[in-house]
């Protein structure tokens, strides 16, 4: 088998150092079978340039620290895997997010400040009894909550939706799946008026253009179309005939 | 901006505008289609196609119809147009955001501002051209095909019903239920079709009616 | 000194996985001011990775029926092979079912029992009962008498972990993610919170608290081959040890996992094997009911991996360039089962192997997953040798799970045990007064940034970090693995000694300013070297076989001279850990038969 040599030009910035502008460098390594970009910029940084920055925790797409754009696309850069690329591979960070350094950004504070916003937790006025057994669920609504809440809150549907680019108040396909999340759990006791006090604007789902950048980049393969959708239903039946 | 200062910050402003393109859009995208096969009952030749126009101004749909259309188009210039980047510096980010991401639906977002916005010149100078040569019947349809219109008809059609068709296509997706692959298959093809028919309809009042009676 | 910033509170909890926030949300609820330090935002921590599940005594499901807390509690303590705490394992399966009940309060969509007759993929027929449907169910775990692992698909990490932070933004508790804790403030007697590097900025800060926590999970990273997550190279351990005072216990006591994805390591949990997968070799035969009968592919992990290692020694694994491995099974539980019980593993399959477990084998190999050994803690959670030093979940040894830990009970621990510690530490700080032992912080503050401008300093022919790095892994790959034995652990021992020194060497080859990721690895490098040492050594001190410690010199558990635990604390200068002993709590169930594993009656194959 002929290995491939990968040409890896990687997007350099520290804001540390904001003299030394934004440039692109460009790195060489062998491919190896099932090589991920996990592997390959940790090549780089133990072999050829030990000060360059990126995140990776999981390594097994769990965590949703990697999102960068790879030639282009949000993707998890611990679950690309190389064969899958042309040999000529371009890493930049991901848009809308702070820069920390090359290619890692503060999707954390973004997200907290999300959680926050959104008020992402269930809003209940009953108290924990320890000695009572649970409150009954039916198991596909369980299915249902998991299946929104199976976000890694990674980022890539932010950095591949247009609008978020252009506007740094809307919630994105991350946020309002969020709120579809909690919309869905009889456990939170918000009315839809409650929502869309927080979601019922351009910030929030109205602000969606439907341009499925998410849809299309998750890597959780979440549904956003659909949950999207519903919120959108939902938010607008709310705003027109008032909530319940 | 202009829209939001008169009518206040409400609350609900947001959802009412989200709305309103929504269901402008989709009275215009089924006026447009209805409009066509009007057109197209070209095909079955010049009585069919005539007794069109009789009927709706009879029953005087033509009349309402026409001003209503006008409104909606209106509206609904203003309630989509909002979306469109208001400095030039935001459409940049769009555009390279657009090229660098390579995807489809951002893609045709940005088509669908440029489309939106040929529209609106197309339509005027079609819809004064049509009023100006009131009544409708085939043999003046045929007369401004053939003296001017026919290249500008093949430009129209094809911009409208791109917009139309990813128009519908971009309902469903935001409202709708059913996936968006499906969806977008199902449009193609309708989209498709109702061009053919256009293209039909053209190519008749071109080649096969004679024309007459313009003023 | 007013050149660093100094940030004070009450409670300073080091770690944001399940243990550090649960510690903090309990703490914040009694009030106390709470600050959590993480490397990365909460959401990310290790905690989320783990998708099998958590144990609690339910009994809702069919197989789970008639599943007390005492069923439980002997589970663990055979699982542990007698070597743990029995007065801390009684507290844990009380205090689990409460844990697990108020987790679903607050938001995790556990599955539910169905109501209505199921076939397990063993043919067997069984019905769920009317009266339990809409509870918790659960799944098998090996190891256990009942199906007791409560889960939610298999992402219940995940589940758990963003639940619990949203119980954090909900109550407001400030986390300053980013931060890494270098070393405690103490003065031998008392912490005072701790010296933080932040990688953003490269900046040193110093917290001082009336209480610090630990939570800090585990060391895997230290190896080679491990599950664990990158970021899991056991700094919090590191640190306590470093004060020089505080022991860690049972460091030999290190969990493989038997299914690592070969060759890259990532997970494959248990409930594959719960859920009714087979282990092969590579004449497709299904070898574990030759040594397990019983239990086979659901016997403890230490056993099954043990069983792997022995089946691919006598030749029966897979060669290809990279290893050796064997196989997993799970074709046989369906497309439907695979895509929606077992989604991630069909994902996991997919996008690092290229393989498509609907109709493929997978490659796996045991792999290092969990370390039972930590800082050495009471059963409150406070942490031997400093007081107001706590520590909880993995990053501590409470000693929950003596030498081999079920799988589903380490993340029940890092709840159960938050729970718990957060209300002691609370009760601490009431009675505590708080001092800001300017000196102290001013010294430690000191010393620390005296490390960097070393290493930034430092000539460019010294040692570098990546290499030292990479011969620590190997060697305890190699020589401190499954099985281990006199001549292998010594042969380590001198290898990780030398690995020290060399270690005080290192020079960067970059320039080590700001958020250098170079300079952060060159830091922690000493810390993770003495505690291989520490597992090393202790394994090889430790002359018999308990749970995951198998030594092949000595097969044999020996409770009459090592019914003990072993703590390694570090005194400053020294080249070795100084070990000593202390004895197991056993207050009910004296040591015997596990029931299975090799020193098992029941359990033993005859060939
Ligand atoms: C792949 C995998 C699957 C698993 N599956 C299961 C399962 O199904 N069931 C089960 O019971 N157990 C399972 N486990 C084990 C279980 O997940 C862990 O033991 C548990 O989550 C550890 O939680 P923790 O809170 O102690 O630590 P972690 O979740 O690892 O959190 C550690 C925290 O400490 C922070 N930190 C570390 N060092 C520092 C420092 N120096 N300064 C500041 N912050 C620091 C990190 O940022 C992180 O926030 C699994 C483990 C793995 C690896
Ligand atoms: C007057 C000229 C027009 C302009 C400037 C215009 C502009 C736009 C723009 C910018 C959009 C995208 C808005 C968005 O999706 O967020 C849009 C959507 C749409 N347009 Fe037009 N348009 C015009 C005429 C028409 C006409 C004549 C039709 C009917 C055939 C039409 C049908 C639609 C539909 C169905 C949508 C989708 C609405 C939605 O996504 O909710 N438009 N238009
Ligand atoms: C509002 C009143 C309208 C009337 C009465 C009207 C009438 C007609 C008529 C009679 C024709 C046949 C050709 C001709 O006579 O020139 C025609 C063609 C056409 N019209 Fe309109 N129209 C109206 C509005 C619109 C609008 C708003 C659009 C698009 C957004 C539109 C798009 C077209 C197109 C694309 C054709 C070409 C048909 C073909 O290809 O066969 N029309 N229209
Ligand atoms: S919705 Fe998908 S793409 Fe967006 S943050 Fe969550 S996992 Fe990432
Ligand atoms: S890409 Fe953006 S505009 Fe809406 S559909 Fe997705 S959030
Ligand atoms: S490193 Fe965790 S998702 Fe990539």
């Amino acid at each position: 088998m002929i290995r491939r040599t990968l040409t890896i030009e990687v997007f350099r910035f520290n804001p540390q150092t904001p003299d030394i502008k934004p440039y692109m460098e460009t790195y060489t390594v062998k491919e190896v079978p099932n090589m991920t970009l996990f592997v390959a910029l940790n090549t780089i940084r133990e072999e050829q340039d030990p000060s360059l920055m990126f995140d990776f925790v999981c390594r097994a797409a769990i965590c949703g620290s990697c999102a960068m754009l790879v030639n282009g696309r949000p993707r998890l850069a611990c679950k690309t895997l190389t064969k899958t690329l042309p040999s000529h591979i371009k890493l930049l960070p991901l848009p809308v997010f702070k820069l920390i350094g090359d290619l890692s950004v503060d999707t954390g504070t973004w997200f907290r400040h999300l959680n926050l916003k959104t008020q992402a937790w269930i809003h209940t006025d009953k108290t924990f009894d320890p000695k009572a057994i649970e409150e009954r669920m039916d198991n596909e609504t369980a299915l249902k909550i998991y299946e929104a809440e199976r976000c890694i809150e990674c980022g890539c549907c932010v950095a591949g939706c247009a609008t978020a680019n252009i506007r740094d108040d809307f919630l994105g396909a991350a946020g309002l799946n969020k709120i579809a999340r909690f919309m869905v759990d009889p456990r939170d006791k918000r009315s839809d008026q409650n929502f869309f006090e927080v979601i019922g604007t351009d910030e929030g789902v109205f602000g969606c253009m439907g341009l499925m950048a998410c849809d299309d980049n998750c890597p959780q393969e979440l549904p956003l179309q659909m949950q999207l959708a519903f919120v959108r239903r939902r938010m607008a039946m709310t705003g027109i005939f008032g909530g319940k | 901006m202009l829209l939001q200062k008169l009518i206040g910050r409400n609350q609900r402003l947001d959802a009412y505008l989200d709305v309103a393109e929504f269901l402008s859009g989709l009275f215009l995208v089924g006026f447009l289609w209805t409009h066509m096969l009007f057109v197209a009952t070209i095909i079955f030749g010049t009585k069919i196609f005539n007794k069109v126009p009789a009927i709706l101004d009879a029953t005087y749909i033509s009349y309402v119809g026409i001003f209503m259309v006008i409104i909606v188009i209106l509206l609904h210039m203003l309630v989509a147009g909002r979306k469109i980047p208001a400095n030039l510096q935001d459409q940049l980010i769009i555009w390279r955001h657009a090229r660098r991401l390579s995807q489809k639906d951002t893609w045709t977002w940005v088509f669908q501002v440029v489309t939106g916005i040929s529209i609106l010149i197309l339509a005027s100078i079609h819809i004064w051209a049509i009023l100006s040569g009131w009544p409708i019947n085939a043999q003046i349809s045929a007369g401004r095909v053939q003296e001017t219109f026919f290249w500008f008809y093949m430009l129209f059609l094809v911009v409208c019903e791109y917009h139309a068709g990813i128009g519908i296509y971009r309902i469903a997706v935001k409202w709708g239920w059913i996936h968006r692959q499906k969806v977008g298959k199902v449009l193609t093809v309708i989209t498709c079709s109702i061009v053919i028919l256009g293209l039909a309809a053209l190519l008749i009042f071109r080649f096969v009616i004679k024309a007459g009676g313009a003023p | 000194m007013s050149l660093f910033n100094i940030h004070l509170t009450d409670v300073l909890v080091i770690g944001a996985g399940l243990a550090g926030e649960r510690a903090a949300v309990e703490a914040a609820s009694f009030g106390c001011d709470v600050t959590i330090l993480s490397l990365v935002p909460p959401r990310r921590s290790h905690s989320t990775a783990a998708q099998g599940g958590m144990q609690a005594s339910l009994g809702n499901c069919a197989k789970g029926l008639g599943d007390n807390p005492d069923i439980h509690f002997e589970d663990t303590v055979k699982g542990s092979d007698w070597g743990c705490e029995q007065d801390v394992a009684r507290l844990f399966v009380n205090v689990a079912p409460i844990a697990i009940r108020q987790l679903a309060f607050w938001g995790v969509p556990w599955n539910r029992v169905v109501a209505g007759k199921r076939k397990l993929p063993d043919g067997s027929i069984i019905e769920e009962l009317k009266e339990k449907e809409g509870l918790i169910t659960a799944r098998a775990f090996g190891g256990t008498a009942k199906w007791r692992t409560c889960y939610t698909s298999d992402g219940t990490g995940h589940s758990v972990q963003y639940t619990m932070d949203s119980i954090v933004v909900k109550l407001g508790v400030t986390v300053h993610d980013r931060i890494e804790a270098m070393a405690l403030i103490h003065d031998g007697e008392r912490c005072y919170g701790a010296v933080a590097r932040d990688l953003r900025t490269g900046e040193l800060r110093a917290y001082v608290s009336k209480a610090t926590v630990i939570a800090t999970g585990g060391y895997g990273r230290i190896y080679g081959i491990s599950t664990n997550a990158v970021i899991n190279e056991g700094t919090g351990m590191a640190i306590a040890q470093d004060t020089g005072v505080v022991p860690l216990g049972n460091m030999e006591a290190v969990q493989f996992h038997p299914t690592g994805l070969f060759p890259v390591w990532i997970l494959i949990t248990e409930g594959a094997r719960g859920d009714g997968g087979y282990l092969l070799d590579k004449n497709e035969h299904r070898f574990m009911p030759d040594y397990e009968p019983v239990k086979k592919e659901l016997a403890s992990r230490d056993v099954v991996s043990r069983c792997m290692i022995q089946h691919m020694r006598k030749g029966f694994g897979v060669e290809t360039d990279m290893g050796t491995h064997l196989w997993l099974d799970i074709r046989h539980l369906g497309a439907k089962h695979i895509h929606t019980n077992l989604r991630e593993i069909d994902n996991i399959c997919k996008n690092f192997a290229g393989i498509d477990p609907v109709k493929e084998l997978i490659p796996v190999r045991p792999t290092q997953h969990y370390s039972m050994g930590g800082i050495r803690t009471n059963i409150d959670g406070h942490a031997y040798g400093l007081k107001g030093l706590f520590a909880a979940g993995e990053a501590s040894c409470w000693d929950l799970h003596g030498f081999n830990r079920l799988g589903g009970n380490s993340l029940a621990e890092t709840i159960v045990m938050g729970l718990i510690v957060g209300e002691k530490v609370a009760e601490y700080t009431e009675g505590t007064e708080f001092v800001l032992p300017q000196r102290l912080v001013q010294d430690h503050m000191k010393k620390q940034q005296e490390r960097i401008d070393k290493l930034i300093k430092a000539s460019n022919n010294g040692e570098n970090v990546y290499e030292l790095r990479r011969k620590m892994e190997e060697t305890l790959m190699e020589k401190v693995g499954i099985f281990r034995n006199g001549k292998d652990l010594e042969e380590a021992v001198h290898t990780l000694q030398d690995l020290l020194k060399r270690s005080q060497n290192i020079s960067l080859r970059s320039s080590g300013k700001g958020a250098n990721p170079e300079l952060a690895s060159a830091l922690r490098l000493p810390g993770m070297i003495r505690l291989a040492l520490s597992i090393a050594y202790g394994a090889l001190m430790r002359t018999e076989s308990r749970g995951s410690h198998a030594r092949e010199d000595y097969p044999q558990r020996d409770d009459v001279n090592w019914l003990k635990r072993t703590l390694a604390t570090w005194p400053e200068g020294n080249e070795l850990p100084e070990l000593s002993y202390e004895p197991v709590t056993i207050t009910e169930l004296p040591p015997g038969d596990r029931g299975y594993g090799e020193a098992s009656q029941s359990g033993k194959s005859k060939e």
